[in-house]
């Protein structure tokens, strides 16, 4: 493998008009256009804009950007890609082809979808050179060729040349006496040999028409991968068969390989199991009308709209309490479900679509809550349509995942709406994409989820398969998407309703094959566009506001479509709302009324009001609740007062009240013998007797209180303390404390080093040792449980002296008994800057 | 513009004036429960029993759904109509079948759905063995009670096994001079083309009549079970007069009498009564081979009788009723174990239809006085209402009320009887109540028909199933609280259809400001939901009328 390469590389140096030699060099002959396409399909190579051509190609070559572009490439690119990787290098078009159709007549739709594979490969440039020398460029190859810790999606393992490499010669010369060839003088043409054997069909199809039964099942195990195998010690006859014959190698001790030539052979010469040449179908499902998706959808938008409303208004006054790591509290989340009428999962949708839209925050107070934002109230006054544009155009360009919420991350922390760690960057693209291709089938028509997936996922495999049972994040991404657009009514009934498609831009009405080509789905302009359209689509379909209502005998009002919002406000204040959806049906009680009333309004204003909007005469049973209530209303008074003043004789009151003197008191009268004062009882009292009036305080039973000025106590205080001379005489338990606490300060101070451990330092400063010194001590210390003496540098940097037993010596910490703080304490052990051992005496 | 509007908590508002209200009634009225009928707009509701009451009567899922995208103003959301699709396939899963060999059996067509509910604990005691991988034998004493419990599982067996004939006795419908109505005959053959099953229809409308045709149809033995004496004494009356059936063949079965005769009136009280653990007259189901079991109110069937409603599954039953409501909210049990709702006519159409007089149902609040204002303010929680109810003001108003109505036959009707005896004796008129014997309400009722009397106080004993045909004014003075279905049933008595066509006035006194007026607002929603709207007035005024 590795001769034709280099001669491969030589040829191509030398010979002129035989191509390209680097990929720079390609890249060089390339016309501007092509270039353009390359930095359009791979934006990461232009950051920074590169230098040249041979500095593009370097970058081009990294491996962040290799993996980047490998990732963004369909299904059948990526099998192109695969396959390549397990070709010579460079690899004939031919031998290519080969490869993907396999030896038969091979498949027509592979072998017409391939030359556009190997024109996108080099359009990104991943492979360079001509027709008959195709090269995928190194890193590539490195990434997509089999090893066995990457194995390749081809299944396909090793070739002989490397499966042998480190093979001794006597075993080489063994194994093609066994496969029937003439020995050879060096272990290089035995390879060569046994590669030619093995690539030759004829000759290999006679000598595996010799195998055991049970070989021939064995590789039929291994032939499509993962081709590793494990063998005892001492295999079976028919494995020892295979390995006699070089069919299968030894790859690690236990474990053998097929190589990839042999799988090559019996695959038919195919690298892939399954070519995908073509792009799953998006076959339509059952057909609805334009027409009926359409409302439908319309009437989805339109409940999205209340939806988002009901949900903000509800938190306009209690808001929920923003959790510490940020986000909304399950409970919240449960609650606002249940307000809302709804699963947990669309209750998070929604409160994500409107923080998405900006209509929704946290309040930044120190008691953090989520509040709508003033931007909502601008929202409220847009019509309808607007602001469902505004909804739907938050909601394709946002890279949060209502969808992720209520489940876990990586490190299995709960993930919560409206929390930290809910950004998925492709989100935006994956939804564009469902809708794109959603826009390809004629209105009204709708697909299969499981179809739309397929077909994702052929344009965008995940690079590393998914665990078995959970999906990739495209997928979910994919699922999510399709679930909300139907909450919002961008589809219905799974088909892309008429708002839906405007959204879109313009240009992704045209690209049905292939991924899109700009995968950022649209700038803020051609957004703000794609929006005036979509709420242009969406205006005719919504149903219009109505200015009336039915009033009826059972007290209820049934608004039969949608309210113009100052009735709707007024209605939801006057009566309660017992049941939504076209219509809102609404019950007027005793209750609801006295909240009309207590919002300022009088029983004349609310009889006023439903004569005005009821298309039917308002019925007696309300016009009665109304008055009754209004009868009751405000017929008991509250208020505040600081104290009251009352004289049998109202002339007197009606005299203080005429004084001016009177003023600052703020009296006013409540009955003939009652006035109320804002000032407090002794203000009043003094103002009165400044007045000339003689007035009595009056305590809360009735009483007259006696007052003497003599009679001022504080309130109740204890005796003071004698103060005994000298400190109190300390209890055993602190002496005790202090005297170990006095020791171990000593210990550490005083304490003698072994001069064979370190150095001692100079003037009592911190010992010094090096880091592995620190370690080997410690550890020694934990075995033989003696007490050492350390320099401790804590957080702040104060540098300190410790005497430690220690006890455990682990993950960068040593754990011990302190003696100086007489307590077990942990230390890193990159803050300590050096150990001495005691000596042996304190040991 | 169409007519109906669907709301997101699945009720169904049925605009009544619109050209396409009748046709859109008839087709949803199949699946969804009328709840409120109120002048202008209609509510009903889709239930997963009314849901189920629609399979069972043959309609399927594309007939409701198609009914409300037909006639749906607004678009129907889709998740609403894929639940209604998904809850009717959960009917018929599970049958209730005949096998030649095994007897009962449990039969499914969806291996699964057996699979989950013969793991549930309820299910495993009333099954046998297994048969085959899709049927399994059922006792068959547990036949109602599989079926009740299925509904709870949320799979309602379909019950296909049959009914025993019982015991032939001729029955014919003696219609000289009248006939039954259409929508008589109407509810007598969805009855019996459904094999068992409710029928609703308004009090007054005649459900008597329902019974007598539903038994010429069987033409077996029945066993007719009834609220009250006075209540079985009307059945008997009503049957000698309108089938072919004489006194003799009528038997009654009371705490009084114990008669069993081919066809049997019993209460439920006589069938409930308990001495020392059992039921005594139990046996009653067994002793005759009933061929029908007729259920008269059965919103009022008391829970014991569901017990022995379970065994009797094999025999053909009738439930009638005004309302479905119970108070108590076991309408799944009357779902499961009578049967669905084969029919029911909402009020207002029938009375449109002339058959049952037209009501004005009038509150009149009384203002009470100062004293009984301090009174009830200081009464106990638990006699806040009793006291209200029975205020001297309210007394006088109710006189006041009988005065203006004087020369019209009126009913007074309260619920506690020194109340009713203080007004019976300002009012000079006889008072019926629970210690009334038999005879002499037998009694002052005819007398009253005949317009000797032409006021009579009665207790709630007078609720259910006498027959006062020209009844014209109804005072209600005090009630069962907050009932709904008492209230339903008094309207009821000033509903039979009047000789010269007069309309009936249904007054309720009510205590203002006080929990009287609670209990009157919530006793009132039904008949107002009904389309039977209440005026409000004050006592003041309409006396002040009166003067003036």
């Amino acid at each position: 493998m590795t001769t034709p390469r280099d001669t491969g590389s030589r040829s191509g140096g030398t010979a002129r008009g035989g191509g390209p030699r680097t990929l720079a060099e390609e890249l060089r002959a390339r016309p501007d256009g092509a270039l353009g396409g390359l930095l359009r399909a791979r934006p990461d190579l232009l950051n920074p804009v590169p230098g040249d051509l041979t500095q593009l190609a370097t970058r081009a070559g990294t491996r962040a950007s290799v993996l980047r572009a490998l990732e963004r490439l369909d299904r059948f690119v990526q099998q192109t890609a695969e396959a390549l990787a397990v070709a010579p290098d460079p690899c004939p078009y031919g031998t290519l082809a080969a490869l993907m159709t396999g030896d038969a007549p091979g498949d027509p739709l592979v072998a017409e979808a391939l030359p556009r594979a190997v024109a996108t490969l080099r359009d990104q440039a991943l492979v360079w050179g001509t027709e008959d020398r195709l090269r995928l460029v190194r890193t590539a190859r490195e990434l997509l060729a089999p090893s066995p810790a990457h194995p390749s999606p081809t299944g396909l393992g090793p070739t002989v040349a490397e499966a042998t490499a480190g093979m001794s010669p006597g075993r080489l010369q063994q194994i093609i006496a066994a496969a029937g060839l003439p020995g050879t003088h060096d272990p290089v043409s035995a390879v060569a040999a046994l590669t030619a054997l093995f690539e030759d069909r004829v000759r290999m199809g006679e000598l595996l028409a010799q195998a055991p039964a049970e070989a021939a099942a064995v590789l039929g195990r291994l032939l499509w991968g993962p081709p590793y195998g494990t063998v005892t010690a001492d295999p079976a006859p028919h494995l020892r068969w295979l390995l006699d014959r070089g069919l299968l190698l030894p790859a690690t001790p236990g474990s053998v390989v097929l190589p990839r030539e042999v799988a090559l052979h019996l695959r038919g010469g195919r690298a892939h199991r399954a070519p995908e040449p073509a792009a799953p179908d998006l076959a339509p499902a059952t057909p609805h009308s334009a027409h009926t998706v359409n409302a439908a959808a319309a009437g989805q938008a339109f409940t999205a709209l209340t939806t988002v409303e009901e949900l903000l208004t509800s938190w306009e006054s209690d808001g929920p309490l923003v959790l510490r790591a940020g986000g909304l509290s399950v409970r919240d989340l449960k609650r606002t479900a249940s307000f809302l009428d709804t699963t947990e999962s669309a209750a998070a949708f929604w409160a994500e679509l409107a923080y998405a839209a900006g209509l929704l925050a946290s309040d930044g107070e120190v008691d953090e809550r989520y509040a709508p934002t003033p931007a909502y109230d601008d929202w409220l006054h847009l019509p309808a349509e607007q602001r469902w544009a505004r909804l739907a155009t938050a909601w394709l360009a946002a890279t949060r995942c209502a969808g992720l919420a209520g489940g876990r991350d990586a490190k299995s922390r709960p993930l919560n709406a409206l929390g930290p760690d809910l950004d998925r960057s492709p989100a935006p693209e994956v939804r564009h994409r469902v809708l794109a291709l959603l826009a390809t089938l004629p209105p009204g028509t709708s697909v299969a989820p499981e179809t739309l997936l397929a077909r994702l996922h052929w344009e965008r495999p995940p690079r590393t398969p998914a665990e078995p049972g959970a999906e990739d994040l495209r997928t979910r991404l994919a699922r999510w998407a399709l679930t909300e657009a139907e909450l919002l009514g961008v589809t219905n009934r799974g088909a892309l309703s008429a708002p839906g498609r405007a959204l879109l831009g313009p240009k992704d009405m045209e690209s049905e094959d292939a991924a899109p080509a700009h995968p950022h789905p649209l700038s803020d302009a051609e957004a703000g566009a794609c929006a005036v359209r979509a709420a242009a689509a969406l205006a005719p379909l919504l149903p219009e506001p109505l200015d009336h209502i039915l009033l009826q005998a059972d007290l209820t009002a049934v608004a039969p479509g949608p309210l113009k919002r100052p009735l709707a406000q007024m209605l939801s204040v006057l009566a309660d709302v017992e049941s939504k959806g076209g219509a809102t049906v609404y019950r007027f009680t005793p209750a609801s009324v006295r909240r009309a009333l207590d919002a300022g309004r009088t029983a004349a204003d609310l009889k006023a009001f439903l004569t005005a909007h009821s298309r039917t005469p308002v019925p007696q049973p309300l016009a009665y609740l109304v008055d009754d209530v209004a009868r009751r209303h405000g017929h008991l008074r509250v208020g505040a007062a600081s104290s009251y003043l009352r004289c049998d004789d109202d002339a007197v009151l009606a005299e203080i009240l005429a004084d001016r003197r009177s003023a600052p008191l703020r009296l006013r009268r409540l009955a003939p013998t009652v006035l109320a004062a804002q000032a407090a009882p002794d203000e009043l009292l003094e103002g009165l007797r400044a007045m000339g009036y003689a007035p009595a305080a009056e305590s809360a039973e009735g009483d007259v209180v006696v007052t003497r000025a003599d009679a001022r106590r504080t309130p109740p205080r204890t005796a003071p303390a004698p103060v005994p001379e000298g400190p109190p005489v300390p209890d055993e338990t602190l002496l005790g404390a202090a005297v170990r606490a006095i020791r171990a300060g000593d210990m550490a101070s005083t304490a003698e080093r072994k001069q064979a451990a370190a150095p001692a330092p100079a003037g009592g400063g911190l010992p010094r040792t090096t880091s592995a010194e620190t370690l080997a001590t410690m550890q020694a210390a934990v075995l033989t449980g003696s007490a050492v003496w350390i320099g401790y540098v804590n957080a702040e940097g104060a540098a300190s002296q410790r005497v430690i037993a220690p006890v455990r010596v682990e993950g960068g910490f040593v754990t011990g008994y302190d003696h100086t703080a007489d307590e077990v304490r942990t230390y890193p052990l990159h803050r300590i800057t050096g150990v001495a051992e005691l000596a042996d005496e304190h040991a | 513009m169409s007519c109906l509007i669907v709301q997101s908590d699945k009720t169904l508002l049925l605009e009544v004036d619109h050209e396409q209200a009748d046709a859109c009634r008839r087709a949803i009225a199949p699946f969804a429960e009328l709840e409120r009928a109120p002048e202008h707009i209609h509510t009903y509701r889709v239930t997963p029993l009314g849901l189920w009451n629609a399979r069972a009567a043959g309609h399927d899922a594309e007939q409701v759904v198609d009914a409300l995208v037909t006639y749906s103003r607004y678009p129907v959301p889709h998740a609403l109509l894929v639940d209604i699709a998904e809850t009717m396939d959960r009917y018929g899963r599970l049958k209730l079948v005949k096998h030649p060999t095994h007897g009962l059996v449990l039969e499914s067509t969806d291996r699964p759905v057996l699979e989950e509910i013969l793991r549930s604990k309820k299910i495993q005691p009333l099954v046998g063995a297994r048969i085959d991988p899709d049927t399994v034998a059922v006792h068959p004493s547990e036949r109602g009670q599989i079926k009740q419990t299925l509904l709870k599982l949320g799979w309602p067996a379909e019950d296909l096994a049959g009914y025993v004939d019982g015991e032939a006795h001729p029955i014919e419908l003696a219609e000289d001079g009248w006939a039954l109505r259409p929508y008589q005959q109407q509810a007598v053959d969805g009855f019996w083309h459904g094999g068992s099953g409710v029928v609703v229809l308004p009090c007054g409308a005649g459900k008597t009549l329902v019974g007598a045709g539903a038994m010429a149809k069987a033409k077996a033995t029945t066993l007719i079970l009834v609220t009250n004496t006075v209540s079985a004494r009307q059945w008997k009356h009503e049957l000698v007069r309108r089938t072919s059936l004489t006194e003799d063949e009528i038997g009654e079965y009371s705490g009084t009498k114990k008669e069993i005769r081919p066809v049997t009136i019993a209460t439920y009280q006589v069938l409930t009564t308990k001495r020392k653990g059992i039921y005594p007259h139990l046996e009653l189901f067994d002793s005759r081979d009933w061929g029908l079991v007729v259920y008269d109110e059965v919103h009022l069937l008391p829970a014991p009788v569901f017990k022995f409603t379970a065994d009797l599954q094999a025999r053909r039953r009738l439930g009638l009723t005004a309302t479905l409501v119970r108070e108590d909210g076991r309408e799944s049990d009357v779902f499961s174990l009578i049967g669905p709702k084969r029919f029911d006519a909402p009020w207002k159409e029938i009375e449109a239809q002339g058959y049952i007089a037209p009501a004005d149902c009038v509150e009149v609040r009384v203002n009470l006085t100062d004293s009984e204002r301090l009174a009830y303010a200081t009464a106990e929680a638990e006699e806040k209402y009793r006291f209200c109810a029975t205020t001297a003001t309210k007394r006088r108003v109710t006189e006041a009320l009988v005065a203006r109505h004087k020369g019209e036959q009126t009913l007074v009707i309260g619920q506690y009887i020194d109340q009713l005896d203080e007004l019976g004796e300002h009012l000079d008129a006889p008072v019926i109540k629970g210690e009334t014997s038999n005879a002499q309400r037998e009694k002052l009722f005819d007398a009253f028909r005949e317009g000797e009397l032409s006021v009579l106080v009665v207790s709630k004993v007078a609720n259910f199933s006498i027959d006062l045909p020209e009844a014209t004014v109804a005072i209600q003075v005090s009630g069962t609280f907050g009932s709904r279905q008492e209230e339903a049933q008094r309207l009821g008595r000033v509903l039979r259809p009047k000789a010269d066509g007069h309309e009936a006035r249904f007054y309720s006194v009510v205590a203002r400001d006080t929990i009287d007026q609670d209990f009157a607002a919530h006793r009132q929603r039904f008949l107002a939901e009904q389309g039977y709207a209440y005026r409000i007035v004050d006592a003041d005024e309409l006396l002040a009328g009166d003067e003036a």
